[in-house]
């Protein structure tokens, strides 16, 4: 026989001031975490997202990412002789994509345009949606001989006059209009911050003679291994790393941004402890006489314990939903957009911060633990309460 | 006995839910006095930076598009007389790493003659001007790469660049500056990079950005306006900003930890306020009786309300300083270096952080309180007696 | 006996609740003579507790007029009660209502905070108020380490620090033993003959009744009888 859950319930609502405040107290915890747990993880798995264990992405030796690589077209070439790479069917032409990269500063959205973005700009030619598997056009691509770029989703979310039809100035000296004709995605990957055109017009039009990166497919099976030993070795010395390492690399700086993270929500989590804590200590002190009749009556400590910790959990689960939704409506009304550098390429990511499922069963399950620390040792005074004493007590 | 030993005594009373409100009050406040000491930082270093009245001269598409070096003299021309500008540096990116190392520092190539001038607030001593002058390879380290790769002046250390061709140059450091405001640069002369890449036979002398030593802030509004009119429809179309405002879209990319850091600060200032206001309302619920009597045996209402905000302020007090007071201590000592934002080489908790965070808490003493006190004041002695029975 | 100490003229005493109106007190006339020890008995719900209320200037009459001493209560602001009660009369609870953070003498020395006292002459009239109560070594013993009976002595000490006239008593012995009683009730008699205060007590317990000289009793907020009795000549001889 347990008590009746209405009995906690009520109890709960009897206290409804300190109740009240320790759910406040809650919500705030469970907002900030949500927020910034939707933070990390959002700028996280668009980076996770983009691994393609057939994909290798070719710098030049020294280059820390592909906005500092140049790679002259005789060191392209070599790349050919790599026999592992996947081949177009029909004409067997190496499915090697030869890319550059360049910036173009667009206005933030989120900031009405205060602020300007460094927002990649990748010349591509055909073969690079052979090679980049998960991009999907979505409406028209550039036409090849036209000055037409395409734009990936999240820029054009977050960033200003990327509209279809609209017009933006590329170029070395910045005086060749591009029009926007169709966007892409990129399963969520990095790929869908950027604007792509064709590559030989905008080499022409930035007035550069080599290439940026160089990123190829390789053959279902092929080990990458060997591949990379060979790019890096003396035949070709460039520099090949898989997607996901090159990727990863540029998620490190956002370890200082996790570690934040960890200690401000561990930190504000433990405030959260100490202060229902603080109001379940009041509550057990407040009933010892009530305690004591349930003792009389036959309900075991243990049942008492269980009572006081489900009463700090159901009070914390309150709190987490009211945190959620805290968050949720934050995210609607001040916005969800954010966009950040990577570890070393000069071009601002952009990524929202989605409250997931996953998210949000984190912090209620975080936010039960939290409410079951606070009431542990209140319960557990409660539980041990003299029933022979807390009667005679006045 | 005085009323002040009568409210230290109240706190005594139920220790371990004065401890807990403490803890539960100190720990965000701990949040708080680092989150607010590095908006603080920011905005100091956003002060220092409008005082040097300086202006940036970049690419109207972007920072990597170079400007030819010629510029600065055109810059110069709109101000032959002086009167508005006091001097021009062009400054190229060099992204230079100490070999094996990942993380490419802020290393700039400044123009050698006009550097001192433009960054006057590095505190360069004429004996430093004479040897910057004198010897191509010199270097001014900030204090951040200083320490983390523990570099002497003196000391000779070489950089490879993340850029094409990808150069590796040897510097001898001259000077680590200790300006808070640039803790995280590498200067170094751009003779010396511009004759290396000669050497390689890398395309000629060219700019990432030009800043401008201006005379007054009327001086900068309008040479940002002559130079963008100047360089309009021509390749170098240049976009020219004030330092804050080109920090800003840095600011913006890099997570934009100042703007959490305020709404963080907020959330916290709110968590505190239901933290000490939760204490107080029960402390208040328990004695309520007690306050009765104090009624009773004639203490006025007003006196009954100060006591109960005393108490509430002084509970505040004690939480904030220790949240305040070990976490000042342990930056003091163990100041976070790996952290490294913009400018910001350091976490220390700022003397003016300190006396916001205090401010803060008894403020929200102050609030906590009110509710409780005004109960307190109101309070039916009467009916609050006869709950006894 | 003196010229009447607190004198009640048509007294009425309404409360309102879910603007239902309950009337406490009916058109009370009451002269109470300086230096009487007076009983309050009725029922609950009779209105005693209210009667002590009233003329302790904690409640305002809904009408009729409140004298005691020179002061007419019901004329005051609830400010000047305040003030009044800090020099004019004592209270003594049946839960003693002790600072239980504080020590006995700190809880006597209570009142006198509201006094421009020197810290020594504060101490002085500790001292002797718990003397009279017969506690000056108990001191600093904290409300949780003394009886019942000493917590209630504290109490008084309390009461009479300030050298009220009036005393006023809520029950003083309602949670005390019978033999811890009589002690508190001789002390009473004490404070009564010694010192010539006025007291006012209420009780349910026709032993504690005997101590007075005049037994009121209350019922549906009249007053049913008025009994004058000589108090008990043993009442002085002892007061532990």
């Amino acid at each position: 026989m347990a008590l009746p859950f209405s009995y906690h319930w009520r109890n709960l609502l009897v206290r409804k001031t300190t109740t009240g405040l320790n759910i406040l107290v809650v919500a705030a915890v469970v907002g900030v975490f949500c927020w910034l747990i939707g933070f990390a993880g959002a700028l996280h798995s668009s980076l996770a997202t983009a691994s393609d264990s057939r994909k290798l992405i070719v710098l030049k030796s020294g280059a820390t990412s592909e906005s500092n690589s140049a790679i002259r077209t005789d060191e392209y070439n070599k790349l050919n002789q790599i026999a592992e790479v996947e081949r177009l069917p029909g004409s067997g032409a190496p499915l090697i994509s030869p890319e550059m990269i360049v910036q173009v500063q667009l206005p933030r959205v989120r900031d009405q345009g205060t602020t300007r973005a460094n927002v990649g700009v990748r010349g591509v030619t055909e073969t690079a949606l052979q090679v980049h598997r998960n991009i999907k056009v979505l409406g028209r691509s550039f036409a090849p001989g036209a000055q037409e770029v395409i734009a990936g989703v999240s820029a054009a979310k977050q960033f200003g006059g990327l509209e279809i039809g609209e017009t933006i100035h590329l170029g070395y000296a910045s005086d060749r209009p591009y029009r926007i004709v169709g966007y892409f995605s990129a399963a969520g990957g990095p790929l869908e911050s950027e604007i792509w055109g064709y590559l030989p017009s905008l080499m022409n039009a930035y007035n550069r003679a080599m290439y940026s990166s160089a990123s190829m497919l390789l053959q279902p099976g092929a080990a990458a291994e060997p591949v990379i030993t060979q790019i890096n070795g003396p035949a070709i010395q460039l520099k090949a790393q898989t997607e996901a390492q090159y990727w990863s690399e540029q998620a490190k700086n956002i370890r200082i941004y996790l570690n934040i993270t960890y200690v401000l929500v561990a930190i504000m989590s433990l405030a959260a402890i100490f202060s229902i804590a603080n109001t379940m200590f009041s509550s057990v002190a407040g009933r010892t006489r009530e305690i004591a009749m349930l003792r009389t009556i036959g309900f075991s400590g243990v049942q008492i314990l269980t009572g006081f910790l489900l009463e700090a959990v159901m009070l914390s689960l309150l709190g987490a939903v009211m945190g959620c939704l805290g968050c949720a409506a934050w995210l609607a009304t001040v916005g969800r957009t954010k966009d950040m550098f990577g570890a070393t390429t000069f071009t601002s990511l952009a990524f929202e911060i989605q409250l997931t499922p996953m998210i949000i069963l984190a912090a209620l399950g975080c936010v039960a633990l939290v409410g079951a620390v606070g009431a542990l040792f209140p319960a557990w005074r409660a539980a041990r309460v003299q029933v022979v004493t807390a009667l005679r007590e006045a | 006995m005085t009323i002040t030993y009568v409210l230290m005594q109240n706190l005594r009373r139920n220790r371990l839910r004065t401890a807990l409100t403490a803890i539960a009050f100190a720990l965000p406040m701990a949040v708080f006095v680092s989150a607010i000491s590095f908006v603080a930082m920011f905005v100091r270093i956003a002060q220092a930076n409008e005082k040097e009245l300086r202006l940036g001269v970049h690419h109207r598409t972007t920072l990597t598009n170079y400007l030819p070096d010629g510029l600065r003299r055109k810059i110069e021309g709109l101000d032959p007389q002086r009167t508005r500008l006091s001097a021009v540096c062009g400054m190229r990116w060099f992204g230079g790493r100490v070999p094996e190392t990942p993380n490419a520092l802020t290393s700039l190539a400044a123009d050698a003659d006009t550097f001192p001038i433009v960054y006057s607030e590095l505190d360069l001593t004429p004996e430093d001007t004479a040897l910057w002058q004198r010897d191509k390879r010199a270097a001014i380290v900030g204090m951040g790469p200083a320490e983390t790769y523990h570099w002497k002046v003196g000391q000779r250390v070489v950089l490879e660049s993340t850029v094409p061709p990808y150069l590796s140059l040897d510097f001898n450091i001259i000077k680590i500056s200790d300006n808070e405001m640039r803790t995280n640069f590498f200067y170094f002369r751009r003779d010396y990079l511009e004759d290396s890449l000669k050497e390689v036979n890398a395309d000629g002398a060219r700019c990432n950005i030009f800043w401008i030593k201006c005379q007054s802030a009327e001086a900068m509004r309008s040479l940002q306006e002559e130079i963008d009119r100047m360089t309009a429809n021509t390749p170098d179309e240049t976009k020219t900003e004030d330092e804050n405002a080109f920090v800003a879209n840095f600011t913006q990319a890099l997570g934009d930890i100042p703007g959490l850091m305020q709404v963080m600060a907020a959330v916290v200032v709110f968590i505190i306020a239901l933290v000490a206001g939760n204490t107080m309302m029960m402390s208040f619920r328990e004695r309520t009786r007690e306050l009765a009597v104090f009624k009773a045996i004639g203490f006025q209402a007003p006196r009954v309300f100060s006591i109960i905000m005393a108490e509430s302020v002084m509970l505040a007090t004690i939480g904030s300083l220790l949240g305040v007071v070990p976490t000042a201590t342990f930056l003091l000592f163990f100041p976070i270096t790996m952290f490294r934002f913009g400018p910001i080489s350091r976490i220390e908790v700022s003397p003016l952080a300190v006396v916001v965070s205090l401010t803060i808490a008894l403020l929200v003493g102050l609030l906590a309180g009110v509710w409780p006190a005004y109960q307190a004041m109101r309070l039916r002695t009467v009916d609050a007696l006869r709950r006894v029975a | 006996m003196g010229a009447a100490a607190i004198e009640l003229t048509d007294v009425r005493k309404v409360y309102r609740k879910n603007r239902i109106e309950i009337p406490v007190l009916e058109g009370l006339d009451l002269r109470i003579e300086s230096g009487t020890f007076v009983v309050l008995m009725g029922p609950s719900g009779s209105g005693k507790s209210t009667l002590l209320h009233l003329i302790g200037g904690l409640d305002q009459p809904t009408s009729g007029r409140v004298r005691v001493g020179d002061y007419h209560l019901e004329e005051m602001t609830e400010r000047e009660l305040t003030t009044w009660r800090s020099r004019h009369v004592g209270f003594i609870f049946q839960m003693y209502h002790l600072v239980p953070v504080l020590t006995a003498a700190q809880n006597v020395e209570l009142p006198l905070l509201l006094f421009r006292m020197s810290a020594a002459e504060r101490r002085e009239r500790v001292r002797t108020a718990l003397s009279v109560v017969g506690l000056e070594d108990r001191m600093d013993h904290r409300p949780n380490q003394l009886s019942g009976g000493q917590e209630q002595r504290v109490a008084i000490a309390r009461a009479i620090v300030t050298d009220p006239e009036v005393i006023l008593a809520d029950e003083p012995t309602g949670d005390l033993d019978a033999q811890t009683s009589e002690g508190i009730l001789n002390l009473l008699n004490l404070l009564n003959t010694d010192f010539g205060k006025t007291i006012l007590m209420v009780t349910h317990d026709p032993k504690a009744a005997a101590h007075g000289q005049r037994t009121l009793h209350l019922d549906k907020g009249v007053l049913e009888r008025d009994t004058m009795h000589a108090p008990r000549a043993a009442a002085a001889a002892s007061v532990n």
